[in-house]
């Protein structure tokens, strides 16, 4: 596979907390335009990778490039190609939500009047529109979801990474989301996704990659990983979990 | 060194318009303790004051003084509060997240810092044409010594703000460490007035140098050269950017 054709490559990488490893000599390809699920119980490993994908936690061996950028060396390269919605809502409070989504945008070399625009859309799109002018802690749980995504997609970046992202939601969003995700990735674009939701794995993802204790101890794409088995089974059988 | 220039500009609005909003507790304050300290200071008890030596009167003597202690209050305040903020409610990954280098990033967030700091020197140097005239006798060495000593200690308040843990640590160096070395740097006295040990000790006080350079900008009178004030500041300003910008690029306390 060309560099250009890897969305995300990642070689041996290992991550460190003081003495805990995090994550053990791992390695991924995730190609362009691929829906990747990313399992694991809590603490396996999954947002230290995210982490490390997105430059918000140093690592202490490895290579991780995304589409044949180096994340260290060319950082802002990287940066410009990946959104992050993250599992917390970690809003400026002082910020209405549209100066937020204008912000952001700004950060990422948009111009204000096409930030304005953009934001518009998103929050459109996400049904935010009527809240545009109010601060987040107003908004419902489900709607700082939404703003979550909406903050990821600002710069309409190639690859989306979601840290479980219909965690706590009701059946509604959970679908809202999935159409939205199933309908980006229609589009070409690349999605990284973490759940603890099976169902929700085996529905949109393409590619299913397990990790426990820093370790990736199944990778593959959905069919042959799945062959005659649930998903929720060889998640039990990979990870030990009864 | 600058590439995404859209960036920056968006964060440096960003922290402008944070404190702007928030003008009543950010640029007024120190306009109004200025106003007091003149009063009192420089009119009430100062008219009562032999000054004559220096060249000045006693309230011509603080108001450059005041004007660089509310400069290095307002600078040191606002990265500090807007930084340590930021990482409290972790909105700093908004930034971290971006395409911003690291140099930018501190750039953007400098902005705030040296905005303030010059709104409020200036306007402290407006409120003292309420006592007394002081025409500016140095403009060009004013805007350097202003710009470079808002550098410093906007820089210095982005290091406090990843130093502290807690909102009680975020207050140490301002309360045990800047201000005190302000005061004794000869806001309100000049080195003549000091006895002999404590004015050697205060040829060690960095911000002696910059009230000086401050003071001579203004009126022409300093106790120190002002070559050796001009080279401590902006050696000052140089290696606090680049040390904030070393703290970034190695993600203390930002990365895990």
């Amino acid at each position: 596979m060309r560099d250009s054709e890897r969305a995300i490559s990642i070689k041996g990488l290992t991550k460190y907390y003081g003495k805990l490893q995090a994550l053990d000599n791992i390695s991924l390809d995730i190609k362009r335009g691929d829906f990747f699920g990313f399992l694991g119980p809590n603490g396996a490993g999954k947002t230290t990778t995210i982490n490390v994908l997105t430059g918000l936690s140093n690592f202490q061996k490895g290579e991780v490039k995304v589409f044949g950028y180096d994340t260290t060396r060319e950082y802002t390269r990287t940066r410009r190609l990946i959104g992050l919605c993250a599992q917390e809502f970690n809003f400026d409070p002082f910020l209405t939500i549209h100066q937020l989504l204008a912000y952001q945008a700004g950060y990422f070399g948009i111009p204000p009047r096409e930030a304005a625009q953009r934001s518009d859309e998103l929050l459109e799109r996400f049904q935010l529109i009527e809240k545009r002018n109010v601060k987040h802690r107003a908004l419902s749980g489900g709607m700082k979801k939404r703003l979550l995504m909406c903050r990821a997609l600002i710069h309409d970046p190639e690859i989306l990474i979601l840290d479980e992202p219909t965690a706590g939601c009701d059946l509604e969003l959970k679908f809202l989301i999935w159409d939205y995700l199933a309908q980006l990735n229609k589009e070409g674009k690349t999605i990284f996704l973490t759940t603890h939701y099976m169902e929700e794995a085996e529905k949109l993802c393409k590619t299913i990659g397990i990790i426990n204790h820093g370790r990736i101890v199944r990778i593959g794409d959905r069919q042959t990983l799945l062959k005659d088995k649930s998903l929720e089974a060889v998640f039990m059988e990979v990870t030990g979990l009864e | 060194m600058i590439t995404n220039p859209i960036g920056v500009l968006a964060l440096s609005k960003r922290e402008i318009v944070r404190f702007l909003s928030v003008a009543s507790q950010t640029v007024f304050p120190p306009l109004m303790a200025s106003l007091l300290f003149m009063y009192i200071f420089g009119v009430a008890i100062g008219s009562r004051i032999d000054f004559s030596a220096t060249g000045l009167s006693y309230l011509g003597f603080i108001v450059p003084g005041l004007m660089t202690m509310h400069l290095i209050s307002s600078a040191y305040e606002n990265t500090t509060s807007s930084l340590f903020i930021a990482r409290w409610h972790n909105h700093i990954q908004e930034v971290l997240l971006s395409p911003l280098s690291y140099f930018e990033m501190v750039l953007g967030l400098l902005a705030g810092g040296v905005a303030r700091g010059v709104i409020v020197c200036l306007g402290v140097y407006g409120v003292s044409w309420l006592f007394t005239a002081l025409p500016v006798q140095h403009p060009f060495l004013l805007l350097f010594f202003i710009v470079t000593i808002s550098v410093i200690f906007s820089c210095a308040g982005m290091m406090g703000a990843l130093w502290a843990e807690d909102f009680n640590m975020l207050s140490v160096w301002s309360i045990y460490v800047i201000v005190p070395l302000v005061l004794m740097g000869g806001v309100f006295h000049p080195m003549t007035m000091l006895p002999e040990a404590v004015r050697h000790i205060s040829r060690f006080n960095p911000m002696h140098y910059l009230v000086n350079g401050m003071r001579y900008s203004v009126t022409g009178v300093s106790d120190s050269p002002l070559l050796v004030c001009a080279l401590i500041s902006l050696a000052l300003a140089l290696g606090t950017f680049f040390a904030t910008v070393y703290m970034f690029r190695v993600g203390y306390k930002l990365r895990t």
